[in-house]
Order: C-alpha cells, then sequence, then structure tokens
C-alpha cells in the first residue's frame, strides 16, 4: 500500500493557511444595502430599502422573515443578495426585522406575531404608498406566517409570495417534525421561558451531524487559499448560528399547533379567535421552493396548491437546498428576475 | 525493513508530527486568546456574549476547525491504518477480510468521539457529536448538575424513606430532584447506546463500500478520499436510525427528562430565593403578564 505522508506534510501547510484565512476572515460585515428604520415597536423593526433603480411602479414588497434566523441572509452580501437584486430591479423592498426576543417576551404568542406585529408593519407600508393592499414576500416561517395573514386580512394583500415555506409540517420525508412528535413541547417551554436560539440550532445541525458538525470544517482545510471563500463561509457560519431565543408562547404553539397537531393543514387553524381558512386566500400566489431542502422538503410547501382558494397559483422550484435558496449562484440568477417578472404581469 | 514498512514509519512519523502541530496550533491559539480576553481559551466554552449581537467569533471558528482536524486526524489515522494493513496482503479475499475484521476494532474509538453529551454541558458543542438537539442546558445550573445535591437550608433526602418532618416538603423536593436526575442519566445511557449502534453499522457500511475496492487493487488514493467516505456512510446510516422509533423515543426521552429535570432544579432555586425575599421567575412572569394584559387593553 502506498501510503502518502506528503499528505500529511501537506495538510500542515493547509492547516496554517486555513487559520490565518479564517483569521483575516473575523472582520467580515452583512449588508451591502442601505436601509433606513421606518418603525419599531418592542424588539421589532421595520426597515426600508433605499432605491438603486428607477422605479418598476410595482406595489412594494414587505418581506416577511422567520423568527428562528436572522434576516441579514437576504442582503448578505453584494453578490448574494436578493433583496439588492430585486431593488436593482426597481422593486420598493421593506424587511421586518423581529429583534431578539428576550425573558420579557416569553409571553408573545403567534396571535401577536401575526395579528400584531405583522398587521402594524403592513399598515405602516400602506400608509406610506396610500394603497389598499401590497404584495407580501414570506420566508421559511415568515411564509407561513404571511399565508395566515392573507386568509385573515385578504383585503390587505395584493399578491403573496412564499419562499421554502411549510404548510403540510409532517411529510414523511421531514426529519425534524418526526422528532417533534415525541419533544413535551408544554415541559422545553416551562424549562426554558424563552427557548434557546442553540436548541433549534443544535436540533437542525443534528439533521445531518457527521457533515455539519465535522466534515464542513474539515473542508476548510482546502480553502485556504481563497480568501473570498473563507470570508463566505464566516458570514455564513455567524449566521447559521445567530440564531434568536424564541418568546416561549409563540414557540410552544407554532411547535404544537403546526408541527404536531398540522393545523393549518386540516383547516383546524385559528388565531386571535378567528379561523385560519386558507380558501380565503384568493390571491395571486408564488411559491417558490428548493428542490433539495431538507428543512422544508418540497412536499411540505408544495402542499399549499391545494388548499389557497387562488385560482392564480404557481410554485417554482429551484434546484437548491434551504440555505442554496437564499445564496446559491443559480438562486441568485433566477429568482429575483422570477419574482420581478411574476408581479410584472399582475 | 521492507519498504513497505519504511513507507509506514513515515507516515507515522508525519502523523504524529501534525498532531503535534496542532496541538501546538490550539496552545498558540489559546494564548492568543488569553492575551486577547484576559480568560482562558476552552474548547466549547464560550466568552461572555453581548445580547443582540451576532457572536460567532473568527476565534470560535478556529477552535471548532482546529477540533474537528484533530479528529479527522484520528479517524483518518485508524482508517488509513486499516487500509494500510489490508492492501498489504496479495490476495484479494485476504485483503478483504483484513479489512472487515479490523473494523470491528474501531468501534469502541469510533464511539467515543460521538457521545450523547448534553448539550452546554463542558466539552459538548464543538466537537461533540449524538448531542440531542433539544437538550439543552443540564447541569448548568452551579451545584446543581449532580442530582440530589443537597442546599443551604434543606435537608438531605435518604434514598428510599418517606419524607417527615417540618422539612418535609423541601426532602421531597429533594427526593424528585434526584428521581429525574436518575431518569435523565437513564436517558443519557439509552441514547449513548444508539449512537454506538450506528457508529458500528456505519463501520460496517463504510466496509461495504471499501472492500469491493480493495478486493479489486483499487484502493483510495488518498486520507481525504477515505474521510469523506466515512462520512458519507456514517450520514447514510444516520438518516435511517434517526428516522426509527426506537432512536426517536430514546432522543425524546432524554429530551424530556431534561426539561423535568430543569424545570426542578429552577423550582428548588426560586424556594431558596423565596427563603431571602429575592425576586424570583415566577414574580418576573406575574408582572411580564400584567404588563402584557395592559398593552393589549391599550390597543384595545
Amino acid at each position: 500500500m502506498n501510503v502518502p505522508p506528503q499528505e500529511i506534510t501537506g495538510l500542515q501547510d493547509k492547516l496554517a493557511r486555513s487559520l490565518q484565512s479564517l483569521q483575516a476572515a473575523a472582520g467580515v460585515t452583512f449588508g451591502c444595502s442601505e436601509k433606513a428604520a421606518v418603525y419599531r415597536e418592542d424588539k421589532l423593526t421595520l426597515y426600508r430599502y433605499r432605491a438603486i433603480a428607477p422605479s418598476a411602479n410595482l406595489p412594494p414588497v414587505l418581506i416577511v422573515y422567520a423568527l428562528v434566523n436572522r434576516p441579514y441572509m437576504m442582503d448578505l452580501q453584494p453578490d448574494r443578495s436578493l433583496i439588492r437584486r430585486l431593488l436593482e430591479l426597481g422593486l420598493d423592498v421593506y424587511l421586518i426585522d423581529w429583534g431578539y426576543p428576550d425573558g420579557a417576551d416569553r409571553f408573545v404568542d403567534l396571535n401577536d406575531y401575526i395579528n400584531g406585529y405583522l398587521h402594524r408593519c403592513l399598515s405602516v407600508v400602506l400608509r406610506e404608498h396610500n394603497l389598499p393592499a401590497t404584495t407580501l414576500l414570506g420566508v421559511c416561517q415568515g411564509g407561513t406566517f404571511s399565508l395566515c395573514y392573507a386568509a385573515l386580512h385578504p383585503e390587505r394583500v395584493r399578491n403573496l409570495i412564499t419562499m421554502v415555506t411549510p404548510v403540510d409540517f409532517q411529510t414523511p420525508d421531514n426529519l425534524l417534525s418526526r422528532w417533534v412528535q415525541s419533544i413535551d413541547i408544554e415541559a422545553l417551554v416551562a424549562a426554558h421561558g424563552v427557548v434557546p436560539g442553540d436548541v433549534l440550532n443544535a436540533a437542525y445541525v443534528s439533521l445531518m451531524p457527521f457533515r455539519l458538525l465535522q466534515q464542513k470544517y474539515v473542508n476548510l482545510l482546502d480553502g485556504g487559499d481563497d480568501q473570498a471563500q473563507m470570508d463566505n463561509f464566516m458570514r455564513m457560519e455567524k449566521w447559521i448560528f445567530d440564531s434568536p431565543d424564541q418568546a416561549g408562547a409563540a414557540f410552544r404553539e407554532f411547535s404544537n399547533w403546526f408541527y404536531k397537531e398540522n393545523r393549518l393543514l386540516k383547516g383546524t387553524l385559528e388565531l386571535g379567535g378567528r379561523k385560519v381558512d386558507l380558501r380565503q386566500v384568493t390571491h395571486p400566489v408564488l411559491n417558490i421552493y428548493g428542490k433539495q431542502d431538507h428543512l422544508v422538503p418540497p412536499a411540505a410547501s408544495t402542499a399549499m396548491q391545494n388548499l389557497v382558494g387562488s385560482s392564480d397559483y404557481m410554485a417554482l422550484g429551484l434546484d437548491v437546498g434551504h440555505i442554496g435558496m437564499y445564496v446559491s449562484g443559480r438562486s441568485q440568477r433566477e429568482l429575483p428576475q422570477a419574482i420581478a417578472y411574476w408581479l410584472q404581469r399582475r | 525493513m521492507g519498504p513497505e514498512a519504511t513507507n509506514m514509519g513515515d507516515w507515522a512519523a508525519a502523523m504524529q508530527k501534525a498532531q503535534a502541530d496542532l496541538l501546538r496550533q490550539w496552545t498558540e491559539m489559546g494564548s492568543a486568546w488569553t492575551r486577547a480576553t484576559g480568560s482562558p481559551a476552552m474548547p466549547g466554552v464560550q466568552p461572555a456574549a453581548t445580547p443582540g449581537v451576532a457572536e460567532p467569533a473568527a476565534d470560535d471558528v478556529a477552535r471548532r476547525f482546529l477540533s474537528q482536524c484533530e479528529q479527522y486526524l484520528g479517524v483518518s489515522r485508524s482508517l488509513w491504518d486499516l487500509v494500510g494493513r489490508a492492501s498489504s496482503s496479495s490476495d484479494a479475499e485476504q485483503r478483504a477480510r483484513v479489512f472487515t475484521d479490523g473494523l470491528g476494532g474501531l468501534q469502541q474509538q469510533f464511539a467515543n468521539l460521538w457521545v450523547a453529551t448534553p448539550f452546554g454541558a463542558p466539552g459538548a458543542g464543538a466537537g461533540a457529536m449524538g448531542t440531542n438537539p433539544f437538550a439543552f442546558g443540564a447541569g448548568s445550573v452551579p451545584g446543581f448538575g449532580v442530582p440530589g445535591m443537597a442546599m443551604p437550608g434543606f435537608g438531605a433526602p435518604i434514598p428510599g424513606m418517606p419524607a417527615l418532618g417540618p422539612t418535609r416538603e423541601s426532602q421531597e423536593s429533594m427526593q424528585r430532584l434526584a428521581q429525574l436526575g436518575a431518569r435523565f442519566a437513564q436517558a443519557q445511557m439509552q441514547v449513548s447506546g444508539h449512537w454506538n449502534d450506528i457508529i458500528g453499522k456505519a463501520l460496517r457500511e463504510l466496509g461495504e463500500r471499501l472492500t469491493p475496492k480493495l478486493s479489486s487493487g483499487t484502493a483510495p488514493a488518498s486520507m481525504k478520499e477515505v474521510y469523506d467516505l466515512w462520512v458519507d456512510s456514517a450520514e447514510t446510516v444516520y438518516a435511517q436510525a434517526a428516522r426509527g422509533t426506537a432512536f426517536v423515543q430514546a432522543q425524546a426521552e432524554l429530551t424530556n427528562s431534561m426539561s423535568q429535570l430543569r424545570s426542578a432544579q429552577r423550582d428548588l432555586l426560586e424556594e431558596w430565593a423565596r427563603q431571602f425575599d429575592l425576586p424570583t421567575r415566577a414574580e418576573l412572569n406575574s408582572i411580564h403578564q400584567q404588563l402584557r394584559d395592559l398593552k393589549a387593553a391599550l390597543q384595545r
């Protein structure tokens, strides 16, 4: 057997270079598009992005991000920014940043998020543009929120775009859901009050632990010579583990009602005393999902088609994973144009 | 000494140097961290975070990186050694047999790398795998990680005896804590058992993928290639096991027992705080609830 000591000695060089590149990547920054806060409430901030191209004369887009990660993933860096691409296409973009809940937010529930915070953010946007309704772009859990909101307040939504959005929470390929079914959510929330973001992070990396906890870092050995690649890695790494804690009440409701009881799919979900009837979603709907998504499997998203009342429903599957939907080259090339094209025709 | 042995000797020496260099990198990084922050750098121990600020720093990633490189070297060396031993035979069947037999000897070593460590416990995090994703924070309360540990002002429980006397309620609390601690420890053992099974099956899966190559004389060209094959094998086995009822139930039991234990720990702390007229979580919760009701009334 020909053993390769040169691979080991070479490894030392790689290790040294990779460490040097990692240290140089320490100062990576996020966000590349100029924005201004136009509304604040509790931990929440509503941002409006500054236009960088002539207006496409389309209704403004309000991006509703998930609670479980930070929204700067939508504007990570100049060549990885869905928001920047949308701005370049002349869209007026708003974004809800939910902030970092703390112990004071343990009783904030889903009704507060959807009928409260989201509702008031949309009011700000509609007032600013003197419009009765506009476009919601919901991402992941934020897509689920947007879908619920559109069903509850159909008159305030003109178009609905959902990205990597779960609707059926119990598809057979959903490993996370399989695990959640046996977890005593009441006890978990009672123990923590505000559920640490690290709990969610651990759950996500546990879906593929050998790759995400080990191989991913070993592969850095091959990236030492490419500082840009190391910077990208560092940005992603920071984003992945920058997970806000979860308001206990909202976490309990989302886990029980959506994951355990699949109420959205079954039509049994109620928020603020009102039934969330997806047949009320008669707006144009663009449902974007990742064909390789292991967090929100395609079937979990595409289940929407048979539930909404819209006759103008379009599903767009990209050959990317959950994270790739935000940052992959393919997504950067195809997604913004697809969104703008779809909006222009409505 | 034949050329094969010389090669193996070169390789072993290079490997030792690699591990020594890793250790040096660790040490240098730890020193640099201490100089920068005044606090020692420990794998898995985070510097104090500023609330509301994205915290994972390059140092943290670098530590994680080095830790994984260290594991990579260990795993890869073991696998490569085995591949080397198997390949030294000229007989195809013998090569396959040596390799398959050798895999069994790696089980314990590999299983030790993927132990069921409660998330958030010292040593967990960076390098530890097999952590329960939902079980967070047990043992993170100083002095409370050990089930049954008595607090000032409470009588220590006597196992198996009913609680008696004026401290009866306190004794019952401590007994409950001890029971929950035992339940949690049992759950940890169960999950560890599942991880042992997963590692064993993953090694067999690796064997099934590598043996045909060894039999045909087309051994992997690099250590990294063997390592990547190991990761693929392990993920394949894990994906199947993680969906299995037994694993799901064991993991849930670990989480649920952890939640119960943590709540019981807090109840004891609250009782202690009340004795000193200190604010408690329950008191704060009550205030938060009142504020929430007030806000809702204002918005109506």
